[in-house]
């Protein structure tokens, strides 16, 4: 093809054609931070947790149940809140080790395995957020019903009447629904595009290997 | 990281900078998606310097670390095909049975390589670099046959852009 020959020919003798960069500008670079798509996963999981921690300062969860009489609540509330923390712990480190792998790796073998393993570790933490979720919407629920006074009458009178109890259930479900969408939804923004793009980087991987 | 590490490095870097930029010649299409890659590739390189070893030459290394992050890592925006590579298509298109000068032979084939995915576009850039097929398989991570058929493939690929009616 003496097309190719032509643009070879030029393209060797292209090398006085670049500006080219110095040795303080190469410094410059070396220190500031990568933009890679791994990272922004790890920055979106930390900057997470510190956005449901922060929203938790102003919750009044104790202050509820000391009202409702359940002091015994506030422990397993705790205990319930430390292990969450401890699993979210786990998964950012995971995240901060899929990082350093990416980012080092000179393999393109070694590159596909590390992108599959990064997407399965996002793809359990928001399943495990998830799941999280529902549990928490089910513990509030209960609580809600089976220990506060105030609404025993309340209870009663549901009992009582059924197509009450129809609709108080189907408002429930329809809140419980919603709530899940919204952090679905969540997740699905904040990390789906992420995964989508790593996905694409796989494929793109896998072509090379047909 | 040492400060002997660090100068070793950005010495050896700024020797050797002009096989990041024509990788970013490949891969980007103006001059600041040129630095940001640049920039990016940079930054993978200098992290996967503690294990470069020394065992092979700093150029083949960086050759493999710098497309790999082309083809993986940087990946902000999808290039968009822009309106002057139509306008030199439709140019050749008209001007198919006269002969052309080179220099709009050769800002065709700029354009038509563009077009290329992102493998291909490594793969021609080894190319382009004159490496042979050994060291084409090595630093894409495929076998030699594989990167001979895979060569031959985007040969007829080009082909096809350049030529798309095949006269």
């Amino acid at each position: 093809m003496k097309e190719l020959d032509l643009l070879k020919k030029d393209w060797q003798k292209s090398d006085n054609s670049f500006v080219q960069v110095s040795e303080t500008e190469i410094y410059k670079m070396i220190h500031e931070k990568s933009s890679s798509i791994v990272k922004w996963i790890l920055i979106f999981s930390v900057l997470e947790v510190l956005l449901w921690t922060f929203l938790g300062l102003f919750s009044n969860v104790n202050d509820y149940l000391k009202e409702i009489n359940h002091l015994e609540l506030i422990l397993y509330f705790d205990i319930f809140n430390y292990l969450n923390y401890v699993v979210i712990i786990v998964f950012i480190y995971l995240f901060y080790k899929n990082y350093v792998l990416i980012s080092t790796t000179t393999s393109t073998k070694k590159l596909m395995q590390d992108i599959l393993k990064t997407r399965m570790t996002v793809q359990y933490y928001v399943w495990y957020n998830l799941g999280m979720v529902v549990v928490s919407c089910i513990i509030a629920f209960t609580i809600a019903f089976v220990y506060n006074p105030e609404l025993e009458t309340i209870k009663e009178k549901i009992a009582s009447n059924n197509i009450a109890m129809l609709i108080t259930i189907g408002l429930l479900l329809l809140i419980f629904i919603l709530f899940i969408g919204l952090f679905w939804l969540f997740y699905r923004l904040v990390y789906g595009i992420l995964l989508r793009r790593l996905l694409t980087n796989y494929k793109e991987l896998k072509k090379i290997d047909l | 990281m040492s400060d002997n590490l660090e100068h070793s490095f950005v010495k050896q870097l700024r020797e050797n900078q002009n096989i990041i930029h024509k990788i970013c010649r490949l891969y980007t299409n103006d001059d600041d998606a040129h630095k940001d890659l640049f920039q990016e590739i940079t930054i993978q390189l200098w992290k996967a310097f503690p294990k470069f070893r020394g065992d092979s030459k700093f150029s083949t290394w960086a050759y493999r670390v710098a497309l790999n992050t082309a083809i993986t890592l940087y990946r902000k925006t999808k290039r968009s095909i822009n309106t002057v590579e139509f306008e030199g298509r439709q140019h050749f298109l008209n001007d198919v049975e006269y002969d052309y000068e080179e220099e709009e032979q050769l800002k065709l084939m700029y354009q038509a390589v563009y077009q290329l995915n992102d493998i291909e576009k490594a793969l021609i850039f080894m190319y382009l670099e004159d490496k042979d097929y050994h060291e084409i398989s090595e630093t894409l991570g495929i076998s030699e046959v594989n990167a001979r058929v895979k060569m031959n493939r985007i040969k007829g690929k080009l082909k096809k852009i350049l030529n798309p009616l095949g006269i």
